[in-house]
């Protein structure tokens, strides 16, 4: 089993929106994705992921609707509005930027 | 922004949903995740259990996305509002003290607003008010006077600032006809006066152009509450006519129900229905009681109309030097015209009322501090167990809130609105009406949440600045916590020097107000009656049947049970309504049109100047024998004697009114006595010259009856009513009041004007009293330890006293000072309420300097006696 890794401070948020970036998702689809891209380095804990969410959604750069799920359930879907996409572009470059720079400082390994 | 507001919004009213919803997603996700175990080929109940743990505690995740969703911070208030509501239950004495004081303090508040708004601030019923004007001539003379229609219609031609000017003639009617006759009054105007001004008659018609000039058949607007009397509101009354003065006049329409003019409007006639009976018009020197009406133009402001104004006055002036030298013109705007009056007095009592405010916020605000400082281990402890500092205060915040609202609630409902606006004088108020409306309500809404900052913040601060370590140490206050306070005292010196403020103004007030009292007026009040009759039919028109009523009236009078004397007179003592003449005085030269002695002209009946009480200091008053064709014989008062015959009995002087004229035999009147100066014009006025004629040798229409009676004057109203209808039972009689009240009205402004503002300092110099009291009681219970301390080291119990006496000094000390320099720049804005009494009397600060000094010390000296009974052995054993 691969090691998880916990999440650094504010990366939650950006992960969320990239995965919405990619098509509409529930929140169980999100952590599934999540945890697949990452090759099940990193985990979503649904104690983070609900709360995550609604606060994505009262800022504006998530909505939500009702669905039907994959296995014909009711599922609520969430996926990105106009100014979370700008908010993922900004939010991906800054973290590249800081990880670019964090690499820098931590020199070759 | 918008999206955030709508979504708080929604889980905050629609909370069940969203929690529902909530319920579901996180019920679908456990399910797909228990799916994906069971898949992976673990047993189902091993399965369940890594769900469970993994959702963590399912009420925390609840919580978390309430948090995130953001209704905490509504949810919080509630809380607080519900903590607040039940900490304030639990000290009912504090709350009680808290609320009375604030209810005092913003209850006078709006009692003042709601008279302010009523009479300064709600918009007069007229189209763009702001922009009317109300002209008057000036004399160097006499100040302020009516207006020449000749020299009205040359404005009007001349000037270019006003988009129009319109001429408003005050004008009185005896209204007769099948009820009771009534004296009316109401205005004559130039038909432009409705559309300038911007009144729509709501039944039938304004005027037209064509009703200007002389000739015009007698037509009137009828006020909405005279309609309502006299046609009981029918609107199928429009054409019929009412008997005004005996002439019929055709109604031609009602005026709107919020309709109001400076003066009691009952009828508004056309000017040409003026002109028809009046044969002043053509004459430029005549001005009757007119005052003009303009609208500024749309491109010019009032310093420009007054500007060009002078301009055409100085022209005319010049044109015209026997009727217009020197006079000048006035501008007022329209709105000080309707509240000249009481502007000052509600402008001064607006500021005590906010002073008031002030001191009772200072106290609440030391209410809270004291009790923050009681419970600042409780505020220790929460803060200790994860409390933020902005929780805490926003919790203290939220009891103030509480406290403002409530105590806010509380004021209005004690505001005595009402109270407040039978006090003030309906004369005073030219119509205006005062009670609780929309902005008055708003006013006060905002001056509780004011006042909750006010009160509120100081404490809030200070709740969050406590030092956890040391107010969790049990025991650990040996000595006296210094921030808090210093705070308190600051707050205690400052209601002290409000109330000094306020007790200054209300001492000159009361000063004043005391020697106006003391002024003689030259009249004996007691026992004496007056009404006034105008004999405005045509069965008046000729001297001797005016001659032969006022005879009839009299001796009908003369003869009632009770009555002592009785008398007819134009001049009645502070009413401004007399006709004055040039005089010239026989031997002297003739001086130039500008300087001729110019006094009030009164005529009286015998008997006037003893039924009024007025002293006769030389010579004889008027007798019977002073008829129609026996020598002319005039009185004159002190100040015209020593005027113009300086040095010289003026008794045996001959006079003549108006100015001597090429070809027209000289009149002259012999003086045949001298009487001493009456305040006829107000207590606070000056005296001015006057002349008394004989009522048989210039007879008036108009007179006023005084009756001097043996018991109480106005039981005798109803009988002397008889009396006149007896003569004419068309004739109605206004202004029945007994000389006393006469007196009084003038003056009511000032009282009310003193009583309320004592009310308000009283109020304030017992509630920093209270506050003084409770900052150094407090401070005494806080150094509790330290007195016993003190005292165990030897200190005596005089040296503990002077140490609390001390603490107060100083309070009140710094109090004082600062509020007697605040007053000394404050008072002066009162100037114009004050009598004879200079608004930095020095005899009125030291007093009430003294005064707060003395309560403050008695305020500290019941906590400073306290201390006496400290037992240093039981002080020091505490905690």
């Amino acid at each position: 089993m691969p090691e998880h890794i916990g999440l650094p401070q504010g990366t939650l948020d950006l992960l969320i929106l990239r995965t919405l970036a990619l098509e509409p998702q529930h929140g169980w689809g999100i952590s599934e994705r999540v945890q697949q891209m990452s090759r099940d380095v990193l985990r979503i804990q649904q104690g983070s992921l609900y709360p995550a969410l609604h606060r994505l959604q009262r800022r504006g750069w998530v909505k939500a609707r009702w669905g039907t799920s994959e296995n014909n359930r009711r599922a609520k879907y969430y996926e990105l509005t106009k100014a979370g996409r700008r908010q993922l572009t900004a939010e991906q470059d800054s973290w590249h930027k800081l990880a670019a720079a964090v690499a820098q400082v931590l020199g070759p390994a | 922004m918008w999206q955030d507001l709508m979504f708080r919004a929604r889980s905050l009213f629609r909370p069940r949903q969203v929690e529902a919803e909530l319920d579901d997603e996180l019920r679908f996700h456990a399910e797909r995740q228990l799916g994906q175990y069971l898949e992976s080929g673990i047993t189902r109940e091993e399965a369940r259990r890594r769900v469970r743990l993994e959702f963590g505690g399912l009420d925390q995740v609840k919580e978390d996305c309430r948090d995130a969703r953001g209704i905490s911070l509504i949810e919080t208030l509630c809380h607080d509002l519900r903590y607040g509501l039940r900490t304030l239950r639990k000290s009912p004495g504090f709350t009680a003290v808290a609320l009375f004081t604030l209810a005092l303090g913003i209850g006078a508040n709006t009692a003042i607003f709601s008279v302010i708004y009523g009479v300064l601030l709600r918009p007069l019923p007229y189209r763009d008010s702001g922009r009317l004007v109300i002209l008057n001539e000036t004399n160097p003379r006499v100040g302020m006077v009516s207006v020449s229609q000749m020299n009205f219609e040359d404005w009007r031609r001349q000037s270019h600032a006003f988009s129009e000017l319109a001429s408003v003639y005050g004008v009185h009617f005896n209204l007769s006809g099948p009820k009771q006759p009534e004296g009316i009054s109401g205005i004559a105007v130039t038909p432009n006066f409705l559309t300038l001004s911007g009144i729509d008659p709501i039944l039938g018609r304004g005027f037209s152009a064509s009703e200007e000039k002389a000739g015009t058949p007698p037509v009137a607007l009828l006020s909405y509450p005279l309609w309502q009397s006299r046609f009981g509101g029918d609107p199928k009354a429009l054409g019929s006519t009412v008997s005004l003065d005996g002439r019929a006049y055709t109604m031609t329409g009602v005026l709107p129900p919020e309709f109001r003019w400076v003066e009691q409007v009952d009828v508004i006639e056309p000017v040409g229905v003026l002109a028809t009976r009046n044969d002043g018009f053509e004459t430029r020197g005549n001005r009757g009681d007119m005052m003009v009406l303009g609208r500024l133009g749309p491109n010019s402001n009032r310093e420009q109309a007054r500007s060009e104004m002078e301009g055409i006055a100085a022209r005319l002036a010049q044109a015209y030097p026997l009727e217009n030298a020197r006079c000048g013109v006035m501008l007022r705007p329209l709105r000080e015209v309707f509240s000249g009056d009481v502007r000052p007095a509600i402008l001064v009592l607006l500021g005590a009322v906010v002073f008031v405010l002030l001191i009772a916020c200072a106290n609440v605000s030391n209410l809270f501090l004291m009790r923050g400082a009681v419970r600042s281990r409780e505020m220790a402890l929460r803060m200790a167990i994860g409390a933020s500092r902005g929780r805490i205060a926003g919790q203290v915040l939220t009891e103030g809130f509480l406290v403002a609202v409530l105590g806010g609630a509380a004021g209005i409902a004690l505001a005595g609105i009402r109270g407040i606006s039978t006090l003030i004088p309906r004369a005073s108020l030219a119509g205006a009406s005062i009670g609780m409306s929309g902005p008055v309500l708003l006013f006060s809404a905002a001056v509780v949440l004011l006042s909750m900052f006010a009160f509120g913040l100081a404490p809030a601060l200070h709740s969050t600045s406590a030092n956890l370590q040391s107010e969790l140490k049990e025991g650990a206050k040996a000595t006296f916590a210094r921030g808090r306070g210093r705070w308190r005292a600051v707050l205690a010196s400052a209601e002290i020097a409000f109330a000094l403020i306020l007790l200054v103004g209300a001492g000159l007030m009361i000063r004043s107000l005391y020697r106006l009292l003391s002024v003689d007026s030259g009249f004996r009040a007691g026992h004496v009656i007056k009404l006034n009759m105008s004999l405005r039919t045509e069965q008046y028109d000729k001297d001797p049947a005016v001659l032969n009523f006022w005879q009839k009236v009299l001796d009908g009078v003369r003869a009632l049970p009770g009555v002592r004397s009785a008398a007819v007179g134009t001049s009645l003592p502070l009413t401004d309504d007399h006709w004055r003449d040039d005089i010239w005085v026989e031997g002297q030269p003739v001086p130039d049109a500008a300087s001729f002695p110019h006094p009030d002209m009164h005529v009286v009946s015998p008997g006037f100047l003893s039924t009024m009480g007025i002293r006769l200091l030389h010579g004889r008053a008027f007798l019977e024998t002073d008829r129609e064709n026996a020598p002319l014989v005039v009185l004159v008062n002190e100040t015209l004697a020593r005027r113009l015959f300086p040095g010289r009995d003026p008794v045996g002087g001959r006079i003549q009114l108006g100015r001597p004229r090429p070809g027209r035999p000289h009149k002259w009147r012999t003086i045949v006595g001298v009487m001493a100066d009456t305040k006829m014009y107000g207590l606070a006025q000056p005296a001015r010259m006057e002349v008394y004629l004989p009522y048989r040798q210039d007879a008036s229409n108009g007179m006023a009856l005084v009756v001097k009676s043996a018991g109480d004057p106005a039981a005798l109203t109803s009988a002397i009513h008889r009396v006149v209808a007896s003569i004419d039972k068309d004739q109605p009689i206004v202004g029945v009041q007994t000389l006393q009240q006469v007196m009084n009205d003038p003056i009511s402004t000032r009282r009310i004007t003193l009583i309320l503002l004592s009310l308000f300092s009283v109020l304030a110099l017992v509630l920093s009293a209270i506050g003084i009291y409770g900052v150094v009681s407090y401070s005494v219970a806080q150094r509790f330890r330290e007195i016993g301390i003190r005292m165990a080291l030897g200190a005596q119990r005089r040296d503990v006293r002077r140490l609390v006496l001390g603490q107060g000094a100083r309070i009140s000390g710094i109090g004082i000072a600062i509020g007697l320099a605040a007053s000394l720049l404050l008072t002066r804005l009162m100037t114009k309420l004050l009598y004879s009494v200079s608004a930095a009397d020095p005899a009125t600060f030291l007093l009430v300097a003294l005064l707060l000094a003395l309560v403050a010390l008695a305020a500290c000296y019941i906590p400073a006696r306290r201390t006496t009974r400290v037992d240093p052995s039981i002080a020091l054993r505490q905690d």
